[in-house]
């Protein structure tokens, strides 16, 4: 900051991209993330994994959902969401965006579909709560490898494309220099995944407690801690040497700030305790999950209303307070009540137990 | 900082004082037929050149626009961010430093791609519009602007920004906030037109002529006799930025 120069005059810009933003990316970085780590237990079938992979599923499957509506009500003009698809316009990453979710989500849908349908048709026939549509879902309740596996492709694919362009939408606002970096994709990848396995990790400890599911998912959590902290340093080396301009302008803009240094010592802590619990208590589940969710979530509100209080012409920074109305605080819980309702839902028709006990046999003894 | 490349064409627009000389047969004409120098017709390229040294201050654009365009309370298109230097080479502590902003009109603009439904374009003239029957409200177009022009009108939960007065343009009378300049800063025209008075200054200015953020090669189409380089980019200063309180949404 230069003492000499005083600003007295100006407007401050406020955030454009509410909380609902913030929701969005979290949640859809979620079921990406969870999306992938179901494969191993349901497509590959690989020993140990079953039951990871199922609950896996189910995190993708409820975070898919709710995510979009947080992404429409981002929208100032929510009525209009149709103009995505009458007006495609090709040098817009958001563009693209309106197309893949959609790929991702049917992708998801048909092949959680597939994967749970024998899971929904002993729901039917033990005649628990919903049992009656239960039954109408398993239609049949057959099980088709072949249809799973194509689902899952597709739905792999659509993930894929949704990280994509994710990333790639926030990265390439020259605008804003904290946002125009290329490790940027990358660290809403590792995050999200991360976030994933803890979230595996919570539906673990709160249904059967599966200590080698546990510990299988605790040292693919403190790989990702792993990444994370590389691809940060890396961050921080190209902007203190210089290497890359534009990684040196985006510390640069952060840099002198206390609330930047404080968020940025309280992301690489949070991350270390993560990796140190996950390496040397892996058994600690329930709060390295937390961790791995809280990063998830807090990185993803530092660059979007974090990033948004830093103003591309004018001096200092400005100051973000939450709002408690729909386009703060209420977003924030809409969208966790949302989350929640779902949660309810699906596991009424997919026991929780059931879906982490991983073969069918197994839960259904 | 560099300068600018030297703008092309002429302009023919009218600086506020050639315009109010033609006030009257403006006035006088309007219901027979369009002012030919200034109508839109698609060949011009309107464009803006302030003259720092000449604005006091005094925030009449500032106003105006916010009169002549419904900008809702809080919002601004255009303002004329202030600042307090402290001086070394004078006997006064500190000295006033101001610089009009506003969209700039780029000829290359970042909000036009990101825009995911096409509602923001590049008029014919060189005016960059949105389309408020097509825009979505989405916002990423007020990320991309490099110069914090664009905000959501909470009032239409659209993309909204300066238009040049697009408006006033079409109907043959200059933008609001050059027609209230009380300095003369704001000299408003066409760089097609070679004789213009804002091609004429431009042309003479061409040694001292800058943009905003010209390393983003935005080619902006709002230039600055008078800008100093301290201020072209973000300002690396004492924050005390006012926010409008009690409003929704502030």
């Amino acid at each position: 900051m230069n003492p000499n120069i005083v600003e007295t005059i100006n407007v401050a810009r406020e955030v454009a991209w509410l909380p609902w933003a913030v929701q969005y990316f979290f949640l859809i970085g979620l079921s990406y993330g969870a999306c992938l780590l179901s494969l191993p237990g349901i497509v590959f079938r690989r020993p140990g994994w079953a039951g990871i992979s199922r609950l896996a599923l189910l995190g993708a499957l409820v975070c898919g959902l709710a995510a979009p509506v947080a992404l429409l009500a981002d929208l100032h003009q929510p009525g209009r969401f149709w103009h995505f698809y009458a007006y495609f316009t090709p040098t817009s990453w958001m563009s693209w965006g309106a197309f893949f979710i959609p790929v991702y989500l049917g992708g998801l849908l048909t092949y959680a579909w597939l994967a749970f349908r024998p899971d929904l048709a002993r729901h039917a026939q033990g005649g628990g709560k919903l049992a009656g549509l239960a039954g109408v879902l398993a239609y049949g309740g057959h099980e088709s490898r072949g249809a799973l596996k194509a689902a899952a492709l597709l739905a792999f694919v659509g993930a894929a494309l949704v990280a994509l362009y994710t990333g790639a939408e926030v990265a390439v606002v020259q605008a804003r220099p904290l946002w125009n970096t290329p490790l940027l994709p990358l660290q809403f990848f590792i995050t999200a995944f991360a976030g994933a396995v803890g979230l595996a990790l919570l539906f673990n400890r709160f249904s059967v407690r599966d200590a080698a599911a546990n510990r299988r998912m605790a040292g693919v959590l403190a790989a990702t801690q792993v990444v994370a902290l590389a691809v940060g340093a890396l961050w921080l080396a190209l902007g203190v040497s210089g290497i890359s301009p534009v990684h040196a302008q985006a510390l640069a803009e952060v840099g002198p700030s206390a609330n930047w240094q404080l968020s940025a010592a309280w992301a690489v802590a949070a991350t270390v305790l993560t990796l140190v619990l996950a390496w040397k208590w892996p058994g600690s589940g329930l709060l390295i999950g937390l961790l791995a969710l809280h990063s998830a979530w807090m990185m993803r509100w530092s660059i979007f209303i974090g990033g948004q209080e830093v103003p591309k012409t004018g001096a200092g920074y400005y100051t973000y307070s939450l709002p408690l109305g729909p386009e703060g605080l209420m977003g924030i819980v809409g969208t966790a009540g949302l989350w929640v309702f779902l949660f309810i839902l699906i596991t009424t028709l997919l026991p929780l137990d059931r879906l982490a006990a991983g073969n069918t046999d197994k839960a259904a003894a | 900082m560099k300068s600018c490349s030297p703008p092309q064409a002429t302009p023919a627009s009218p600086s506020r004082r050639n315009f109010l000389r033609g006030v009257p047969v403006v006035t006088a004409a309007a219901a027979v037929a369009p002012t030919p120098a200034i109508a839109s017709t698609g060949k011009h390229q309107w464009a803006m050149l302030i003259d720092v040294r000449k604005c006091i201050g005094c925030q009449a654009c500032t106003v105006s626009c916010i009169q002549e365009n419904a900008v809702p309370e809080g919002s601004f298109r255009t303002v004329v961010s202030t600042y307090s230097v402290k001086l070394t080479d004078s006997a006064q502590p500190a000295g006033t430093y101001v610089l009009p902003r506003l969209c700039n009109h780029c000829d290359n603009p970042p909000c036009i791609p990101v825009c995911p439904v096409s509602a923001t374009y590049k008029r014919e003239d060189g005016i960059v519009a949105v389309d408020g029957d097509r825009c979505v409200g989405c916002a990423y177009c007020v990320q991309a602007c490099p110069y914090d022009a664009r905000f959501i009108n909470h009032e239409t939960n659209k993309a909204d920004k300066c238009t040049f007065c697009a408006h006033r343009v079409d109907a043959g009378l200059l933008p609001a906030c050059v027609e209230t300049c009380v300095g003369g800063a704001r000299i408003f025209g066409d760089i097609n037109d070679p004789e213009s008075e804002l091609a004429r200054r431009l042309k003479e200015a061409q040694p001292q002529l800058k943009v905003l953020k010209p390393e983003l090669e935005t080619a902006p189409r709002v230039f600055y006799i008078g800008l100093d380089e301290r201020f072209t980019g973000k300002v690396e200063g004492q924050g005390t930025l006012w926010k409008p309180r009690n409003l929704p949404h502030a």
